[in-house]
């Protein structure tokens, strides 16, 4: 059996090309190992205890890189208005299946509890893991349980508007504000004391923002589940 | 025994080797595999990969996640928040972008009745 | 200890992952492809990172799974 007749000199040299890429990317990756090097963010964990919340991470999310949070929400948003054109609701029908009797019963017990998870996540995001993104997707996690177990239930376009409208004018209106009143886009305005750190009244303006975050990423979210489940099996 | 896994270096080697191959197993699904479904898989296989580097490359193994508790006295030795706060909403707005490519998916088998990329030639001619 | 942790998952990580492409069955494939997500919250969660963490668990439980069922409902078995 001739090897060389089984495998064509194309596959082979393009095998041995990716190898050698490989091996190279490998190589430059090994050879710049971070060890001790001053990065940005020990400056930034420097300048986080001015601001009196404890979870750094969301003071960077919401704050240091407030206008790019802004974006974020943008680009959800225009993916949400993506899915919502392609999975057009003219043809919706509802899923066709009856569901099960255990689950029609235990979504009235589950729905109540996630809900709160998801807004107590939402809400002590500056304290605890968490904040506005998660807690929104844990929203719409707990309304897709409600879409698969009730085939009438539908969240009415008008509130997702409604929702939506209040979340994205409110954002930009306290990016203004603080524009005004500090000469900065989302500067804090409101009082944060140092000593409340750890407290659920503290850090301004920064619990706020993460709330509105998190009732657009959720509406976006359950937007975005009940046009993929809605959308109908015949053309 | 397992002293020699937890030196800095050799995390640090092991997070950049394991991405890497993440990384090149989503390369192969994109390039060998023939149906939607896979090759959105495969792209959201290498997405993961890059995560997993960036939180990765700059974790310390003796300082603490950067969460206030009431044992710290002051935002020192924490990791940095920076990759954190960047993959955070990545993950988020990846997720979002691969439902947009799953509708648009959905909407081309019910206007042609095909998954295969193999068999999507109508631009060809 | 830390080390090894992440050696292993990344190793269990990979191997899914393969797995999950290289499976004949597309439903096959989604179940393990969850269980790459699953893994990547035990590594985020042993880089200590816990906000991503969450995050990771949310959308690669919750919602990704919906998404990609979906899809499969739609778009069928046959390639």
């Amino acid at each position: 059996m001739n090897l060389k007749r089984e495998i064509p000199t194309s596959t082979m040299s393009g095998f041995a090309l990716s190898a050698v890429l490989v091996l190279t990317i490998l190589n430059i990756l090994l050879q710049n190992i971070p060890t001790k090097i001053q990065t940005a963010g020990d400056e930034l964990l420097k300048l986080n205890s001015t601001e009196g919340v404890a979870n750094a991470v969301t003071t960077v999310v919401v704050y240091f890189r407030g206008f790019d949070t802004l974006g974020e929400i943008a680009v959800l948003f225009i993916a949400s208005l993506g899915i919502g054109l392609m999975l057009d609701s003219n043809n919706r029908c509802n899923i066709k299946a009856e569901s099960n009797f255990m689950l029609q019963t235990a979504s009235k017990f589950l729905f109540p509890i996630i809900m709160l998870f998801g807004i107590y996540v939402m809400i002590y995001g500056h304290l605890s893991p968490g904040g506005g993104f998660q807690g929104g997707v844990i929203i719409a996690s707990g309304v897709l349980l409600l879409l698969i177990s009730h085939k009438e239930f539908e969240v009415p376009h008008s509130v997702i508007v409604l929702l939506e409208t209040f979340a994205g004018v409110s954002y930009v209106l306290i990016g203004l504000i603080g524009l005004v009143v500090l000469d900065t886009f989302l500067g804090n305005f409101l009082p944060h004391d140092i000593s409340n750190m750890g407290l659920l009244m503290s850090g301004g303006i920064i619990p706020i923002i993460y709330i509105i975050v998190g009732i657009k990423v959720g509406s976006e979210m359950g937007m975005i589940v009940q046009n993929l489940i809605k959308r109908s099996d015949n053309v | 025994m397992f002293e020699f896994f937890n030196q800095p270096e050799v995390i640090k080697i092991i997070v950049i080797i394991g991405s890497m191959a993440l990384f090149f197993v989503g390369i192969f699904g994109l390039l060998t595999q023939k149906h939607l479904i896979k090759i959105f898989m495969s792209i959201s296989m290498i997405e993961s990969s890059l995560f997993l580097f960036f939180i990765g490359l700059m974790y310390k193994k003796s300082f603490l996640a950067p969460i206030l508790t009431s044992n710290q006295e002051g935002f020192t030795n924490m990791n940095d928040p920076i990759p954190h706060a960047m993959i955070l909403t990545a993950i988020v707005i990846g997720m979002a972008v691969l439902a947009l490519g799953v509708s648009f998916a959905i909407e081309y088998y019910k206007l042609t009745g095909k998954t295969n990329i193999d068999e999507m030639t109508s631009l060809r001619h | 200890m830390t080390g090894i942790i992440i050696l292993a998952t990344f190793m269990g990580i990979i191997i899914i992952a393969f797995a999950s492409i290289i499976q004949k069955k597309l439903a096959d494939s989604i179940i393990l492809f969850m269980g790459v997500g699953l893994g990547s919250v035990v590594l985020f969660f042993t880089f200590k990172a816990p906000d991503v963490a969450l995050t990771e668990a949310v959308i690669g439980a919750g919602i990704s799974s919906l998404i990609f069922l979906m899809a499969l409902k739609h778009l069928g078995e046959k390639v």
